[in-house]
């Protein structure tokens, strides 16, 4: 890192020249500070886009500069690095804006360590030395700022340009499954359920099984082509379970209560986790005549948990014939390491789903 | 005996269809046509009495083609095979003159139960219900209205047009842009 290299340009300088009579101490004070400032900045990500921790750095530089007693420092390559980092993460505009605040806070340490001289000459050259020193932290500034600011277009760009790779392919998929998978599936469907009238006993049993299978297998389509089109796209869980719930509430007599909220979770969880949650809900309000709905989302140090709650007629004993849902819920679950419970309600009435998703191995899984 | 045409751009089902069909007494499927070009020679050869059209037909829009097979002199019956949202096709397909809507997922009894109606001269569609009437009303302009509510009693165009005192061009139009609204938009790719 620059900034290593700027403590050896002063730690070389000072052992050259006298600067002042306590040396050593500054030698100290550079790589202490050295060592410290990069730990800390590669400790923490958020410590390296905090400005205040940027404008301590810039106080300890300036120090530095101003207890070299003279502002010709060996300080001053060392100081300019406290520039970087507000150059690259700040947008351009306000990383000038930090450039003119250093070049303000060198002049104050120029004027407050300088030495009356005597002669027009000598003053010239001090007076361009100075304005060098003062120009160069805006130049840095200048070119940094810019080169980050290109780069992070150009990385806003990428990204949104895999976006919309991974969006025209998920809708080409979607597009071929339902154009032509499932218009094959119907039609079989069809064709046999034309048998299914003409034969008797046993085979009727045959046929019948083979209808509810194509039946179940146009309802997994339906499923992924739903999935394929309308990715979540990152909106957390609370939010799309209120929407579904008001999507459900509309379509059918039952009222649905969605309280709490869920901490932000990753991407691929949030979308098992969801699913798994729409589709109890979805079960409670198609199969299970319930009037009232409830689900309760709710969060503790290790665990996020959705109940889904309902006063319906309760699971059946039987699975329904061609139902995919409990399977596919139950296969979801074991995806993102997390608890799926289906139980009775109190006193036997209604349904109660629970589940209950880890949330330091959600992370893991998802990384 | 009952003559069918079977408009689909899908091979599997214009076969599956036509066996089905075959196979029910008192049925006859004539022909069979995969996109609109084939459609009209197939219909002024076939003459049929009912006419299975596939909702989706790209590049045509079934609805403005069930439309157009309504002009025709005589018109047969359409029923709409679909497999979309049926409940809301039901506005944009009464505005288009659909005689019927099944589901292509619907079992073969069902179809032929279907059939028969149209060519009864009766209708089969899902119920219309409460918010799908208000969300087309909220899709259309209020002056269109009018003749959104008599389309679905089924009153003729003809009747339509008296009554508004408008020219049959101008209903004609505006029953046009009300379907372009109230069309269920079937998601195609964009081309890669």
């Amino acid at each position: 890192m620059t900034r290593v290299l700027g403590a050896i340009v002063a730690v070389v300088l000072l052992m050259a020249h006298d600067v002042s009579d306590h040396d050593g101490w500054l030698i100290v004070a550079t790589v202490g500070w050295t060592a410290f400032s990069l730990a800390a900045y590669g400790a923490s990500v958020r410590l390296q886009r905090s400005p205040l921790a940027w404008l301590v750095d810039m106080a300890v530089v300036l120090e530095l500069v101003y207890l070299s007693t003279d502002w010709r420092s060996p300080f001053y390559i060392f100081a300019l690095t406290a520039l970087i980092l507000p150059a690259t993460e700040l947008p351009f505009r306000r990383a000038v804006g930090w450039g003119i605040m250093f070049t303000g806070g060198y002049l104050v340490v120029a004027i407050a360590t300088q030495r009356l001289d005597s002669g027009t000459f000598e003053r010239a050259i001090r007076l361009e030395i100075i304005t060098t020193h003062l120009m160069i932290p805006i130049v840095i500034v200048l070119a940094l700022g810019y080169a980050a600011d290109l780069l992070r277009a150009l990385r806003d760009e990428r990204r949104r340009a895999e976006r919309l790779a991974v969006q025209a392919e998920r809708q080409r998929i979607a597009w071929e499954l339902h154009d032509s998978a499932k218009q094959r599936v119907h039609a079989a469907h069809l064709v046999l359920s034309a048998l299914d009238s003409r034969v008797n006993g046993a085979n009727r049993e045959i046929v019948d099984h083979a209808l509810t299978e194509l039946r179940a297998a146009t309802a997994d389509m339906d499923t992924s082509v739903a999935e394929l089109r309308a990715p979540l796209d990152g909106r957390p869980v609370d939010l799309l379970l209120r929407e579904r719930a008001r999507e459900l509430e509309v379509a059918s007599s039952a009222a649905i209560v969605v309280r709490g909220g869920l901490p932000d979770l990753p991407p691929l969880v949030t979308t098992h986790a969801y699913r798994i949650a729409a589709e109890a809900l979805t079960n409670a309000v198609r199969h299970a005549d319930a009037e009232r709905i409830e689900v309760e989302l709710s969060a503790d140090r290790e665990h996020a948990t959705i109940v889904v709650r309902d006063d319906g007629s309760g699971l059946p004993d039987e699975a329904r014939p061609g139902s995919h849902g409990l399977p596919s819920m139950r296969n979801r679950a074991e995806t993102i390491g997390a608890e799926l419970e289906m139980t009775r309600g109190p006193g036997g009435r209604g349904t109660v789903v629970t589940l209950k998703v880890p949330l330091t191995h959600a992370t893991e899984a998802a990384t | 005996m009952i003559r069918i045409l079977l408009v689909d751009d899908h091979p599997a089902l214009r076969a599956g269809l036509s066996a089905v069909l075959r196979a029910e007494p008192g049925l006859v499927p004539l022909g069979t046509a995969a996109s609109e070009e084939e459609l009209w020679p197939a219909l002024h050869r076939t003459k049929p009495d009912v006419v299975v059209l596939d909702y989706h037909l790209p590049p045509a829009d079934g609805l403005q083609l069930c439309r157009r097979i309504k002009r025709s002199i005589p018109a047969p019956g359409v029923l709409l095979y679909s497999a979309y949202a049926d409940a809301q096709l039901v506005i944009p397909a009464r505005l288009a003159g659909a005689d019927g809507i099944v589901n292509k997922g619907a079992p073969a009894n069902e179809l032929y139960d279907a059939i028969r109606t149209v060519a009864r001269g009766d209708r089969i569609m899902p119920p219309l219900s409460r918010e799908l009437l208000d969300s087309a009303g909220e899709r259309l302009d209020s002056e269109d209205l009018p003749i959104l509510g008599m389309a679905l009693d089924g009153t003729p165009e003809k009747e339509i047009a008296r009554t508004l005192g408008i020219a049959a061009d101008e209903l004609t139009q505006r029953l046009d842009r009300m379907i372009a609204r109230l069309k269920v938009e079937v998601p195609v790719p964009r081309e890669a």
